[in-house]
């Protein structure tokens, strides 16, 4: 079983699962899966000094037990790098990146109403034009920008 | 219940989003630059699927089984904020090589650097809280706060 799960899943298998979580928030909460409203309930209730999430912050809370679980199924794969940042800078340059990239994406995405989960998955699934016009953006400009990175750095991966 | 049902969701995702290897930034950038075609056949079958369910869900009529409402997903006309939004959502993907949720996967396989983009992610959060105060604050009281909490 080890082996199973320690090689990266067939796309053809990991790709309906993560599908059918968005089928799953939809029958039985009426919800739109979304992970960035996950972490927003979580920020909400803490600086209300409570720890009493709602369904959006006990389903990140599991995300994250879920990923541990595979990680001791697997027998983990916790590098010490972070891919190309690593490769390319160093660590302080690659946390102040990486603090930098959190504020596009937290600001982005709550402004854009869902990230690739919500728009991308669950906004696209429901037959939201709003997540389709979001979508096509984010990924038109992530691609464009990673380009970006590999000419201006050579960093190839 | 719901609550419950949420985390238990949350496990399968978490644990998908970390076998498919969308925890490893190599993987996405990888994708990000079409060397691997991994990233996009995983996001576009995880759509089809959730496309499908959906839609029968809809054109079936029932109600939730745990909240007892009607089922209704929602949808939006596209806004300005959807497409800026999702320009500044997209550089910080590209930096990352991360979104949120693999963000979170890997917090949950232990890996450090996660630590420092999910700062990041809080303080966009709050500016985006600020922002939205500022804007409500001139004409307080005027009229109901817009419902938020969609995604």
């Amino acid at each position: 079983m080890r082996e199973t799960f320690a090689s990266q899943a067939p796309w053809f298998v990991a790709g309906p699962l993560l599908g059918l979580c968005v089928v799953a928030v939809l029958a039985l909460v009426n919800g739109r899966l979304g992970v960035v409203g996950g972490f927003s309930d979580v920020v909400d209730r803490v600086s209300e000094r409570s720890l009493r999430l709602g369904w959006k912050g006990t389903f990140l809370v599991g995300l994250v037990g879920g990923a541990l679980l595979w990680a001791l199924v697997s027998g983990g794969r916790a590098e010490d790098g972070y891919g190309w940042l690593t490769r390319t800078f160093s660590d302080p340059v690659v946390a102040l990146a990486l603090l930098v990239a959190g504020i596009c994406i937290g600001l982005g995405a709550k402004t854009a109403g869902g990230c690739t989960a919500g728009n991308g998955l669950s906004g696209n699934a429901f037959g939201s034009r709003a997540a389709l016009v979001a979508t096509m953006t984010f990924m038109a400009v992530a691609v464009a920008a990673t380009f970006v990175t590999k000419w201006i750095w050579g960093a190839a991966l | 219940m719901t609550r419950l049902a949420a985390a238990l969701v949350g496990v399968v995702f978490g644990f998908t989003l970390a076998w498919s290897g969308m925890s490893d930034p190599d993987v996405i950038r990888a994708g990000l630059l079409f060397e691997d075609l991994y990233l996009f056949s995983f996001f576009f079958a995880a759509m089809a699927t959730a496309f499908v369910g959906v839609q029968i869900l809809r054109r079936a009529n029932v109600r939730a089984l745990l909240t007892r409402d009607r089922i209704t997903p929602e949808t939006l006309r596209p806004e300005k904020r959807h497409v800026g939004g999702s320009i500044l959502f997209g550089l910080g993907w590209a930096i990352s090589a991360a979104c949120p949720g693999p963000v979170a996967a890997q917090l949950g396989q232990g890996m450090l650097w996660s630590v420092a983009t999910i700062a990041g992610i809080v303080i966009g959060l709050k500016i985006h809280a600020a922002r939205g105060r500022a804007r409500e604050t001139p004409e307080a009281g005027a009229r109901p706060a817009p419902v938020v909490g969609i995604e």
